[in-house]
This record gives C-alpha cells, structure tokens and sequence, in this order.
C-alpha cells in the first residue's frame, strides 16, 4: 500500500469513528440546550449542578469520565444551594450498597469502578435529617433526569432536603 | 428479454408502487375490556411509570399516573395525588396500541399465550427489557395482567400486587414523589 492510500484509510477511518461518536442528534441537543458553564466555574466536580450528569458522563468515547449515579443535593427548592456534606446512601436490587458525598455544590458522582448497580435502586439522603425516595430508581443513574427544576407535570422537582414551607419531606 | 417486454414490464412496476392505499380502509382489531382496567393502570403506574421508564413522553408504551408523569400540565407527581380517569384513558390507550395486531390475537383467544405480547414477554424477561425482569409466571403482577387479558381481571390479585401509593404520604414533598 502506498503513502497515499494508507493517508487515504488512516483519513476514513478516522471520519467514520468521529461520525460515530457524535452521530446521535438527540442527545447533542440535549447537551446543546444544557448551555454553557457558569461564570467563574470551571469543568469539575463543582460544575452544573442540577444537571443530568450522565448526559455527558456516559462513558461515550471521547467524553468525560464516566459515572454510574450522579447528582446534586439542593437545600431547598427555592434558594436552591447546594446541600454540602450530605450523605447519598443507595442500595441496588441485588442488595449492593454504596454511598457517596456531597461536595460544596451539592453534587455527589460514583463512577462505574466504584460500584455499578444493577438497577433498579433506592436512595436515601441524609444531612440534618434523612430523606428517602419512596419510588425506585429505574433505569437512570442522574437524578435530574427525573428531577428537573422547577416541578412539572413531567417532574417532581430537584432532590431537596427541605420543601418550600420549610417543612422537612417524610 | 426483448426490449418492448422490458419497457412493459417497468411500467408494471412503476404502476403497482404507485397506487396508493385506500383512505378509508380499516382493519378491525379486538382491544381487552376496559371492566378492571383501573386496576391494571394502578399497577401499570407504579411498576412501570416511573419517571425515568415508561413515565416520560420520550419512550413508547408511555403511562400516566399520579405516582409520575401527568397528563394535565398543570398537575405535578402526587398533586393532585390520584390518577384522574384522562390518565387512565391514556394508559389504556397506550397499552392496547402498542401491538394491536398481536392484542387482537390474544383478546380473540381468551388470554391464551399472553407472552407473545412484549407487554407481558418483556418485564417476564423472556425478551430483552432495559427495566429488567419484574415479575414471574403465576405471581399477583402476572395474573392482575393476563387475567385481564383473558376478559376477567383478577381485582384481588391487582390489589395484592399493588403496594400503598407513595403519594398517600404528604403531596407537597418535592422529593418523594416519581423516579429518580
């Protein structure tokens, strides 16, 4: 094979795998609609909260580290600062059990390495007091899949320690 | 094949992939009795609705229900914190249309064969199912569903099947209610 055409294979190649990869227009709107980063936050673990992590944290070639669970801990959902130092406690259905911290934003993430549950899960979070998710998880390892501000017909709201009264959910 | 045959017989072809279908025919399909299906959406919601399964408009056999995803813009998870009777409408909607050839087949037997419907086949884990298997031959779920496939829904089994609604526990919560 010549230069050429082995320049000609390397080239094709490469477009196919990056046709691959950024070939599903679904989920490069969602990450589209998601905007850009905060002012003054950089790309970490303080970065997007409230966001479906594993939009892009899906393990998809060239994206970020991957993670299982992923979320953010608000306080409540009208200041909706994040809940530091709370504890994300999960059991899967086979009875596995891992449990994360939440940093200075409120997020908390565990990648595939730390623990990969078989789902469906439940979860529990505990700060000042402990709150537990009455529904399982299903399928999704990001909270704001589900639990997107502000409540609607097609969502709860954000994981909060507090409700809006002031009042603390069962 | 000589030149005129071939012509003839392209415009045969160009013919028949033109013609279209009739507007007005029907095909007449059998859906299970809608007696008991209260039951079965109750189930169906709380099995199946989550927020992050069947309870987002983004994935087919989407259900409704108080417990997740809401019909009414205006209504949230748990508030109000029942299924209204448009939910369950949808749900039967849903469920009866996600197949209907294969429903019609299984409504005409009396439930005979009910795992050739992917409703049943799939939570059964005879086929693949992201949510995995939920259920077995012969358990409350199983028979809440097939006994209304068969024309008379086992209430007592939908009822044992059926834990307490999470929405029984106080509305407001913004962190009970639905999926993750």
């Amino acid at each position: 094979m010549s230069a050429l055409s082995r320049s000609v294979t390397l080239a094709a190649a490469a477009f196919a795998v990056a046709a691959a990869v950024s070939c599903d227009p679904v989920v490069s709107d969602a990450v589209d609609a998601l905007g850009g980063e905060a002012p003054g936050v950089r790309r970490g673990p303080l970065h997007r909260p409230g966001q479906p992590c594993l939009l892009c944290h899906d393990g998809a070639l060239g994206d970020p580290p991957a993670f299982s669970v992923a979320g953010t801990i608000f306080d409540d959902p009208i200041d909706l600062l994040g809940e530091d130092g709370a504890t994300v406690s999960l059991t899967d259905t086979n009875g596995s059990t891992y449990s994360a911290t939440t940093n200075a934003a409120g997020n908390f993430y565990i990648t595939p390495g730390e623990w990969s549950p078989t789902f469906p899960l439940t979860v529990s979070v505990t700060s000042v007091t402990t709150v537990t998710m009455q529904s399982q998880i299903g399928r999704s390892g990001a909270c704001a899949t589900c639990h997107v501000s502000p409540a609607s017909a097609s969502s709860p709201g954000p994981v909060c320690m507090q409700l809006e009264d002031g009042g603390v959910p069962p | 094949m000589s030149t005129p045959r071939l012509f003839i017989g392209a415009a045969l072809l160009v013919v028949v992939a033109c013609v279209k279908p009739d507007a007005s025919a029907t095909v007449a399909l059998d859906a299970p009795t809608q007696d008991g299906f209260p039951y079965v959406a109750e189930l169906m919601e709380h099995r199946c609705g989550t927020l992050d399964c069947h309870g987002t408009i983004a994935r087919n056999l989407r259900i409704y229900g108080d417990e997740g995803l809401r019909y009414s813009a205006s209504d949230q998870p748990c508030v109000p914190a029942e299924t209204t009777t448009a939910e369950v409408g949808q749900d039967y909607q849903s469920i009866v249309g996600l197949e209907p050839e294969e429903m019609t087949a299984v409504v005409a037997s009396h439930g005979a064969d009910p795992e050739q419907l992917s409703l049943i086949a799939k939570p059964l884990g005879i086929e693949s199912h992201m949510g995995g298997t939920l259920f077995s031959k012969g358990d409350d779920t199983y028979t809440c569903l097939t006994s209304w496939l068969s024309g008379l829904t086992n209430t007592a089994a939908c009822v044992r099947a059926l834990p307490a609604t999470i929405c029984a526990l106080p509305a407001e919560s913004s962190f009970d209610a639905g999926a993750d």
